[in-house]
């Protein structure tokens, strides 16, 4: 039989020192923003059960889930997703808790993506979940967070806004069954615009047809708003195009200078989770989203507790890449004093080592017993001080 | 002068294609012309980097944003999948995916579990997943027509063009199973970051291909 005894599976890997403190830095960053906003945090198990995720309208394939059975052999899965299983508890332990309820967290969540694609299985996600609000405010408060998150790590960033509404108040008026509903999604999620277009003709040339093959080019500025209203002549689509102009007005003002807000009508990735706003952040010099998130106002119902709700997650492993690969690795803190105990004296040793800390150094206790190969230790580590301790000293 | 936006393309014939369109909009190619071994060339006067890559790659690199667009046949984008957006027909590179077997033989004929050999074993595999129809799925590396000559298999999905290959071999086509040709595809993140380039330049293409 083969060992696979010296690797690590695939999607996974062991991050050594300096890979640690850009991990933990980013992790320290967005916890410190998000509880600074009144965030609590929270921890769900790495393990829960399959039906979590198993809801009605299935938001992880199941082929994407790590799947494995406890000692009843009932099915379980590696928390695929942060949000679902705060949904269950925020239906369960919190159901009489003062909404609204804001809370964050940030764990690694486990997917099982296709082989050598260069995708991570094992992904940190840092993210904050406001419920039992439906307020203007609380979107604004969830942009704000995300703004802030993506300011946070210096690096050029783009926030994109755009609203579900728009679509499903379309396609809800087109004669189609849901499968084909399912695919012209999947086209415009895919900006496919050719075979879109060839799909829609085949429903004939309605002012609704019209305005979906348009959706997937219906993206950047604040020009936008003016040409889907152009193109989309619908009620309900006004009031949802007018409500998201006011968000994406006040965000760019809340924004500012610092990163480019821009707004895509043809985001309809997830319509089931997602029943409003969703908003995508991306850093420069990454070919994927490192935010993701928006409103979801029926997922916490399929837990049997119907409150609205709006977060969102950051990719901390996305993010991470980026800052690796622009080279601004933090160095680990390095040794102050290193403390040499003289043969008998290492309790004295240890004693003295651990004042030092207290008075905050960084102390290290030499594990040589020559005092030559102690000194050459620390020229080469560049520790500043040696300490020998001798008995007599101490006492 | 920003950084140049870089485009895969899939080395031979939609690589001559692409560069042709890319000639007829005006832009110098001759860097891509004369290329030698090198395998990132320059379009200086279109801020445009030529990146040559097998079909595959080509869907790789723009996934994961290194390359900005990419030029690939739609075999390439149904048998990978992948996360990008395909944003135009160009309109080359036309082909078809479809199902052949030996001339005569009735396919759909008894009980037996077909057997499909293909290299394009994803697109084969949903096919027949649509007709609710359970197959032996087996991947050919090279001359697929073979498969159902040597007895190995009933049938075989492949790209046809002409046709040609297929009737020398005593072969036919039954069924289409999906048009092709080469698509304009573009990373997620390099359409919003880089939006009026790469609109301006698709907006440019869809000019010269109609």
């Amino acid at each position: 039989m083969k060992n696979y005894d010296l690797i690590t599976p695939e999607g996974t890997k062991d991050l050594l020192f300096g890979e640690c403190v850009v991990r933990r830095n980013i992790e320290n960053t967005l916890l410190k923003l998000f509880k600074s906003r009144g965030y609590s945090e929270m921890i769900t198990p790495g393990l829960e059960f399959f039906d979590v995720f198993n809801m009605k309208s299935r938001y992880f394939p199941q082929e994407t889930l790590y799947k494995m059975t406890d000692s009843k052999g009932r099915l379980l899965v590696m928390r695929p997703d942060s949000t679902m299983p705060i949904a269950r508890v925020v239906a369960t332990r919190l159901k009489d808790a003062e909404l609204p309820l804001k809370l964050c967290y940030n764990q690694t969540v486990y997917r099982n993506e296709s082989a050598l694609k260069g995708r991570s299985d094992e992904t940190v996600q840092a993210g904050i979940e406001l419920i039992g609000s439906e307020m203007k405010m609380a979107d604004l408060e969830v942009i704000s967070a995300a703004v802030d998150s993506l300011n946070a790590f210096g690096l050029e960033y783009s926030l994109e806004l755009g609203h579900i509404g728009v679509f499903k108040a379309l396609v809800d008026r087109l004669e189609a069954d849901e499968a084909d509903k399912e695919y012209i999604r999947k086209l415009i999620e895919n900006k496919n615009f050719p075979a879109l277009n060839d799909f829609l003709d085949t429903f004939g040339n309605t002012a609704v047809t019209a305005a979906l093959k348009k959706l997937p080019a219906l993206f950047g500025g604040e020009e936008i708003f003016e040409k889907a209203e152009e193109l989309i002549p619908d009620e309900n689509v006004k009031r949802i195009l007018d409500e998201l102009r006011e968000v994406y007005r006040d965000t760019a003002e809340i924004c500012g200078k610092d990163g480019n807000i821009t707004v895509d009508l043809g985001l309809v990735n997830k319509t089931d989770y997602y029943t409003g706003l969703i908003i995508k952040g991306y850093l420069k010099g990454h070919g994927e989203e490192v935010i993701s998130g928006g409103r979801y106002d029926k997922l916490i119902s399929d837990f049997g507790y119907d409150i609205p709700a709006v977060g969102f997650a950051v990719n901390v492993n996305a993010v991470s890449k980026v800052i690796e690969r622009n080279g601004i690795l933090p160095a680990e803190p390095s040794t102050d004093v290193i403390v040499f105990a003289e043969e008998g004296c290492e309790v004295a040793a240890i004693k003295q080592a651990r004042e030092l800390r207290e008075q905050g150094f960084i102390v290290e206790n030499a594990l040589f017993g020559d005092i030559e190969f102690v000194r050459e230790y620390a020229k080469e580590k560049r520790i500043g001080k040696v300490v020998v301790v001798s008995c007599e000293e101490e006492d | 002068m920003n950084k140049p936006i870089r485009i895969a393309l899939t080395k031979g014939r939609l690589e001559k294609d692409t560069v042709g369109l890319l000639e007829k909009m005006g832009f110098d190619c001759t860097a891509v012309r004369e290329k030698g071994r090198k395998l990132i060339l320059p379009v200086t006067d279109a801020n445009l980097e030529v990146v040559l890559a097998k079909a595959n790659d080509v869907i790789t690199y723009v996934e994961h944003g290194v390359c900005d667009m990419g030029v690939v046949g739609k075999d390439t984008i149904m048998e990978m999948k992948g996360k990008f957006f395909e944003m135009l027909d160009l309109g080359f590179g036309l082909c078809k995916f479809a199902l052949a077997v030996k001339k005569d033989y009735n396919f759909y004929s008894g009980y037996g579990i077909k057997t499909i050999a293909t290299k394009y074993p994803n697109v084969a595999r949903s096919f027949f997943e649509k007709k609710g129809m359970d197959t032996d799925i087996i991947k050919i590396e090279g001359s697929v027509e073979l498969a159902p000559i040597l007895g190995l298999a009933d049938g075989i999905v492949d790209i046809v063009e002409t046709g040609t290959t297929l009737k020398e071999n005593g072969l036919e086509v039954i069924e289409n199973v999906a048009p092709i040709s080469a698509r304009l595809i573009v990373n997620t993140v390099s359409l919003k970051m880089r939006q009026n380039e790469i609109e301006k330049l698709i907006k440019l293409i869809e000019e010269n291909i109609k």
